[in-house]
């Protein structure tokens, strides 16, 4: 009789001993889900497709015989093998502002950007290929492609943080 | 014939006196152990059991009363448990209210920071050959700062800001009627706010002239709007 006691308080005492276990268990992951907080992007997805499509509209001091061509214009005119009105190559005047640009735009020194990478192709083939910083896992990029008269452009633009 | 059914009749009335027999043989027993724990001096073997059985009793009521307590103490535990657990989230929640509010500002300032560039009072629309997006009209941005007591609370932000990044000019020169080709500052409301921004980089376009010719400038900017902190 006295065994049989013994062993139902120890299996009451197991029992409440797992139910305060259990209980304690589910707070810690409810505390854990309440509490953990997405972490604040450094870099954000619109940032980087406003980047492209501001970018493509910039005019340059590149100009035809018409007028002062846009980085868009000037992709086309570079991907034809075409000068400016001043004989300075359409790529050499793309590159430089482009450069320029982005350095402005995406400071390694003061934002918390690790690097950024710059992409133009043109029907598969590389126009321009541009990076700068450390390529690291965090990182946040865009695409565009347009098109004209059977010649396509794909921008590609990875900014890391 | 007859003598058969008598007989079955008569048995019957037999196994009904026995029955009735027994009955009353149980009474008198159960009538003669009642008596004999009240009336009678109890033998020493029938006091013995007499005492077991309440003892028994006794243990059976204690040990009901005690699981009754056991109940009683675990659900005020399991209460008071629940009831602390409650103060504890509920502190908890309201002791991040105030962040919270402001991730709801930031988040505002972000969604109004991406659609404001191609709002009607800053999109270029058709003045520029296509139609462009994130391309901001210089002009229309010069008229808004002029009339900008006409949009008192209109956007619900601290100030919007405008600051051309490339080509790059040194130090901040703010935009007025007078030098707008030449400066890289565009602040809608004239206040300086300490807070937090969110920007976006937006086309800031304006009609130029070379060689005596207009054509269309188009410079890099960024777009902030910005909110006080609270």
């Amino acid at each position: 009789m006295k065994v049989k006691s013994n062993k139902k308080a120890q299996e009451e005492m197991v029992g409440f001993a797992l139910i305060i276990i259990i209980v304690a268990v589910i707070i810690i992951i409810f505390l854990g889900f309440s509490l953990s907080k997405s972490p604040k992007e450094n870099v954000e997805s619109y940032e980087v497709d406003s980047f492209i499509q501001a970018f493509l509209q910039y005019t340059t001091d590149c100009s035809d015989n018409i007028e002062f061509l846009s980085i868009q214009k000037l992709i086309f005119a570079c991907s034809r093998g075409e000068s400016c009105k001043d004989e300075r190559g359409a790529c050499s005047v793309l590159e430089t502002t482009l450069n320029g640009i982005v350095k402005e735009s995406w400071k390694i020194e003061n934002r918390p950007i690790e690097g950024y990478k710059l992409t133009i192709k043109s029907n598969g083939a590389d126009v321009l290929n541009m990076d700068r910083g450390n390529v690291t896992k965090n990182y946040k990029g865009s695409v565009q492609d347009f098109s004209r008269s059977g010649n396509s452009i794909e921008i590609l633009f990875t900014a890391y943080y | 014939m007859i003598k058969i059914v008598l007989k079955i009749v008569n048995y019957g009335e037999k196994i009904k006196m026995i029955s009735r027999k027994k009955k009353g043989q149980m009474k008198t027993k159960k009538l003669k152990t009642s008596k004999s724990k009240i009336l009678t001096v109890p033998e020493i073997s029938k006091s013995k059991k007499i005492s077991k059985i309440s003892s028994f009793h006794l243990s059976r009521k204690s040990k009901g009363q005690m699981k009754i307590q056991q109940m009683a103490f675990m659900l005020m535990a399991v209460t008071l448990f629940f009831v602390l657990a409650g103060i504890f989230i509920l502190i908890v929640k309201f002791s991040g209210l105030k962040e919270s509010a402001s991730e709801l500002e930031e988040r505002n300032a972000m969604l109004l920071v991406t659609k404001l560039a191609n709002s009607p009072e800053f999109a270029c629309g058709s003045a520029f050959g296509s139609t462009r997006i994130n391309c901001v009209d210089l002009d229309k941005v010069m008229m808004l700062k002029e009339n900008i007591a006409k949009y008192k609370g209109f956007w619900s932000v601290s100030n919007i800001e405008i600051r051309k990044i490339y080509p790059k000019l040194e130090g901040d020169i703010n935009c007025n009627l007078g030098n707008y080709n030449e400066c890289n500052l565009i602040r809608i409301y004239d206040t300086l706010v300490t807070g937090y921004d969110m920007s976006t980089f937006i086309s800031l376009c304006r009609k130029d002239s070379f060689e005596g010719e207009t054509y269309d400038k188009c410079e890099l900017a960024i777009i902030s709007a910005s909110y006080e902190e609270k």
